[in-house]
């Protein structure tokens, strides 16, 4: 009987290691899933015809881009947040 | 514990509501970043100008009056019908 208690914070050792190895791994996921969806929205938004290089605009216009979308969706949240407070439902 | 099988635990029924509805919340402003962002953002600069703020509470606001229009409407154009079957709109 006094392997059991052995056995028990063993055991709890290993499920909170897990615990933290899959929080990273989810924080992983959600980094890259909005790097995705950051390079989709502003590739459409600058870049027009693709040339031989990256140029000078197009890099600006990406740096703008993620910055202003960020913006746009506090905007688009505060406002919302707003209306439904308001009950505009 | 108690010994109701199918009785919902209330804390439990409430907790899930929040999260519903925290997650409808989420899923609109989503939505209308998506749908205000293409509507109201040409090119990107570098700072964000009053214009296109305006533009963005103006999407949001006609955004939902429009989802509000649509349903009187629809809800409208089934009375009218004289529908027998339950309301699509729950």
């Amino acid at each position: 009987m006094d392997s059991f208690d052995n056995f028990h914070s063993s055991e709890k050792a290993e499920a909170s290691e897990l615990q933290r190895m899959i929080a990273v791994e989810q924080q992983k996921a959600q980094f890259q899933a909005q790097v995705h969806s950051f390079t989709d929205i502003c590739w459409d938004k600058c870049v027009e015809s693709p040339g031989s290089k990256l140029d000078h605009r197009t890099e600006t216009c990406l740096v703008s881009c993620v910055e202003r979308f960020i913006d746009t969706t506090l905007t688009i949240t505060n406002r919302f947040t707003q209306m439904v407070q308001k009950g505009a439902h | 514990m108690d010994g109701q099988g199918g009785a919902a635990d209330p804390q439990l029924q409430q907790f899930i509501e929040v999260e519903s509805q925290k997650q409808r919340f989420q899923q609109l402003v989503h939505q209308m970043t998506e749908v205000c962002w293409e509507k109201c953002m040409d090119k990107p600069g570098p700072k964000m100008d009053s214009r296109t703020e305006t533009c963005l509470g103006n999407c949001v606001e006609r955004f939902i009056d429009t989802s509000q229009f649509i349903l009187n409407r629809l809800e409208q154009t089934q009375r009218s019908r004289g529908s027998s079957s339950e309301s699509m709109m729950d």
